[in-house]
């Protein structure tokens, strides 16, 4: 796969830069490149025209580029010294109070505060956590700070103190390149904007001269291939029937902030609905609830009029993770057909499992569905990621739920890959099927969905008719709702 | 299974390999000393026998060991439940001389069985509803059943004389069945093979049994697909703590025939080495247990011929478990993984509907 296509990206000292692009655009393997992580196959980095070597981590980082990952990188049951200690700040020996000195001259210059004198990581909150994380980044006084969607999980009242310390990281010369998906957070501080769509630098531009809109749009694409479907034509399934999954109110707080907030839907049968928006607003969280993974703290979920739980097998998830959630890998794929209840009864009826039935199901499942497999006794790691992504739209669809939930069911697909499953999908709803699409791709939602619900903060909102715009979705999917 | 049969034999023999360079380096002949020991273990039909005896209770543990480790629940206290289960039967022993023999000999093996389940029932219910890791509240049971048969002993159960720590014989009708003495062969082995015949079909070809393979290999997804964790997590540590238990009884009703301190060697901790060994299949357990006890059983004969000390044995046993994990590197990679990283990611949590 290609992730970055011939990319140009430039910064100059005491600016900051934002990054820009959906999920998957390449912003952190671009990230990755300038700090050395990552090798590319074509082309460089300078920093003040000294040519950095490719994919040397501690070349760049002795050049002087630091960079903060999306997700902390800090060891929980440490302190905060301890973590610290682990960066820059220590260069002889283990000399905590030393780090802690120097951790505070620093967070006083820049105008924040430190946790209380040896609390470990485990109860910080994330924007505490991202501190630290920038703190250890600075302590190797870098000339260029990177920071990979630092704001993406921070509370609002958190985020506007962190953009002040990105200023006065830029008043002391540094170059600062800032990635993120929010556009109005990149328009209030950034000097200069660079765009990336699908692995390719599509824009340069300065918050003067473009407006959220234009820039929504340039990140999300110029959808003219799409526009047709906005509004869905008749090959795609409206609804048909009666209710076929009905959320009510789900609500669920997790490590400290709320995951899903008063989430409501119905879904009829017959009809495919997209839930879109930015990668974790709480689509994690409400698959997982869906899939009964995980509890809500208010709420319910009633499938083909039942509570879900009851009626299982009225409703197949395919969750985002296939390697994590959705597959046992050291098991075979007919075994892995069984992790459907729905399946697993067909093959067991009273408990005893009939192999013979199991293998003739596999079989046709994987010709059914064109899987490139050994046989149905391989092993599941040994399929492609596409392939494994078809096995479980198979075992969704052969299970014969009334409702199957999907989320980004078809990322890292290549385009017959997908075309294959969203078939299978529009064929299970126009036999009278319910799905429910969760993904962060508009091309593919605006495709299939008849009804489109944009999920931002644990919300959920369903968009009128008139949203079926790309630059309007993406201002819904950066939470704007009025 | 045949390249892991393949696997486990490959691995014993490098393993006798380098017996063989340490008994030679001891300046024994390595040739006497491994005839020594297949003396001891096979060369006689009495020996045979006692070797066999001496499988039995790892026979019993190792399956009590594989059913839980098959779902990633790292059951070390298998010691500790073999002691409950006996200690249930050592306390209804004497009481059943009323009963016929069939009936006495069920209802002691059946308090085993119950003993034990609790044990490891406890640790089953702690993990699934207190999330406490199994591995310590199972060792941590260990040392409460050795206390607890220890002061049994030498309190309520002291046998009416009081002359010794021991508890009071159990009742004739409550002893197992010794169809060819003089060797203590009994039904307890028939058992124990039939049950590893039963815990072979329930992994293999029982839905039960899959639902266990897969919480085992991919808790998270089994979680995803409404496999009940919490419950299997309980009845799964009670079953393998009642075949533990069974195995108690078993050895009080054949052998010992009343309770006494210090009464495993350590069966259910060889058992881990059984079962990994085997592989945690049940059939390879049968297999596997009875080369452990020819191992034991041997050691006497190659100490008496061979001026070799009996600790050899546990080199012995060292070296075959190394070498076996050194052969299988991603089975045990994955145990590793899954017992150290537990906290490291977070899992969804296992809220009430997972458990309906």
């Amino acid at each position: 796969m290609l992730a970055l296509d011939r990319v140009n990206f430039e910064a100059h000292a005491g600016e900051i830069h934002a990054l820009v692009g959906e999920n998957g655009a390449g912003k952190t393997t671009l990230m990755n490149i300038i700090a050395g992580r990552v090798s590319p196959d074509a082309g460089d980095v300078t920093l003040d025209n000294a040519m950095l070597r490719r994919g040397s981590a501690a070349g760049a980082l002795s050049a002087g580029i630091a960079a903060v990952n999306q997700s902390p990188m800090l060891f929980e049951r440490f302190t905060w010294e301890e973590n610290l200690a682990l960066g820059g700040f220590d260069t002889h020996g283990f000399d905590l109070p030393a780090v802690a000195a120097r951790s505070r001259a620093l967070a006083d210059r820049l105008g924040f505060a430190l946790p209380p004198a040896g609390t470990t990581i485990e109860h910080r909150s994330v924007a505490e956590r991202v501190r630290l994380e920038v703190l250890r980044a600075l302590s190797f006084d870098p000339r260029v700070l990177i920071l990979d969607e630092p704001t993406g999980v921070m509370a609002p009242a958190e985020l506007a103190p962190f953009l002040d310390l990105l200023r006065r990281l830029r008043a002391e010369g540094r170059i600062i390149v800032l990635i993120t998906h929010k556009l109005r957070e990149a328009l209030a501080v950034a000097d200069r904007i660079s765009v990336l769509r699908q692995g390719r630098m599509v824009a340069h531009t300065t918050p003067a001269e473009i407006s959220e809109s234009a820039l929504a749009r340039m990140m999300i694409g110029d959808l003219a291939v799409v526009a047709p479907s906005s509004n869905p034509s008749s090959e795609t399934p409206g609804r048909s029937g009666g209710v076929a999954l009905s959320i009510e109110e789900l609500s669920l707080d997790r490590e400290g902030h709320r995951a899903l907030d008063g989430v409501s839907l119905i879904l009829h049968a017959g009809e495919i609905a997209g839930v879109a928006g930015v990668d974790g607003n709480g689509q994690t969280e409400l698959v997982e609830v869906l899939a009964g993974a995980r509890a809500a703290q208010s709420g319910r979920v009633i499938v083909a009029g039942k509570p879900a739980g009851v009626s299982q097998s009225a409703m197949a998830v395919i969750p985002e993770n296939r390697d994590l959630d959705g597959l046992v890998l050291d098991m075979t794929l007919w075994e892995n057909l069984l992790l459907a209840a729905p399946i697993r009864n067909l093959v067991a009826p009273r408990g005893w499992l009939s192999r013979a039935r199991a293998l003739e199901l596999c079989r046709e499942l994987l010709e059914r569905f064109q899987i490139r497999a050994p046989g149905p006794d391989a092993l599941a790691s040994a399929l492609s990621g596409g392939n494994r992504q078809r096995l479980e739209v198979a075992r969704a669809v052969a299970s014969a739920p009334r409702v199957i939930v999907a989320h980004n069911v078809c990322r890292g697909l290549d385009v017959a890959g997908t075309a294959e499953v969203h078939r299978a999908l529009i064929e299970f709803a126009a036999a009278g099927g319910a799905v429910l699409l969760v993904s962060s791709d508009l091309d593919e939602l605006l495709e299939l969905c008849a009804r489109l619900f944009v999920m931002s903060r644990g919300r959920l909102r369903e968009t009128a008719p008139a949203d079926r715009d790309p630059a309007r979705l993406g201002m819904l999917m950066a939470g704007h709702f009025e | 299974m045949i390249s892991s049969i393949g696997k486990s034999i490959a691995a014993l023999i490098l393993a006798c390999a380098i017996i063989a360079a340490v008994v030679f380096a001891l300046g024994a002949s390595p040739v006497g000393v491994f005839a020594a020991l297949y003396e001891g273990a096979f060369g006689t039909w009495y020996a045979t026998a006692d070797t066999i005896v001496k499988a039995t209770p790892l026979i019993f543990t190792g399956l009590a060991i594989s059913i839980a480790f098959s779902g990633a629940l790292w059951n070390i206290g298998a010691d500790g439940q073999l002691i409950a289960g006996a200690i249930a039967a050592g306390a209804i022993g004497p009481y059943l001389g009323g009963w016929p023999r069939p009936v006495a000999i069920s209802l002691v093996l059946i308090a085993g069985a119950a003993g034990g389940a609790v044990w490891g029932g406890i640790c089953g219910w702690l993990r699934a509803r207190r999330d406490t890791n199994e591995v310590i509240s199972t060792i941590m049971m260990n040392f409460v059943a050795a206390q607890l048969i220890s002061w049994m002993v030498h309190g309520p159960l002291i046998e009416a004389s009081g002359a010794y720590p021991q508890s009071m014989a159990i009742a004739p009708s409550a002893r197992m069945y010794m169809p060819i003495e003089p060797t203590r062969l009994n039904p307890g082995v028939v058992l124990a093979i039939a049950l590893a015949v039963g815990c072979y079909l329930l992994l293999f070809h029982v839905k039960l049994g899959f639902e266990l393979r897969a919480m085992g290999r991919n808790r998270r997804a089994a979680t995803f697909f409404g496999i009940p964790i919490a419950r299997l997590t309980i009845g799964i540590l009670a079953l393998s703590g009642a075949l533990a238990g069974i195995g108690g009884a078993v050895q009080v009703s054949a052998i010992t025939h009343r309770l006494y301190e210090k009464f495993s060697p350590g069966w259910g901790f060889e058992a881990i080495a059984v079962a990994l060994v085997a592989r945690l299949n049940p059939l390879g357990i049968i297999l596997s247990a009875i080369f452990f006890g020819a191992l034991d059983n041997g050691s006497q004969a190659m100490q008496r011929a061979q001026g070799v000390s009996p600790v050899l044995v546990q080199v012995i046993q060292g070296l075959v478990i190394m070498i076996l994990l050194a052969f299988d590197t991603p089975a045990w990679a994955r145990i590793r993984g899954q017992i150290f990283a537990r906290d490291a990611r977070s899992a969804p949590d296992t809220g009430a509907r997972t458990d309906a």
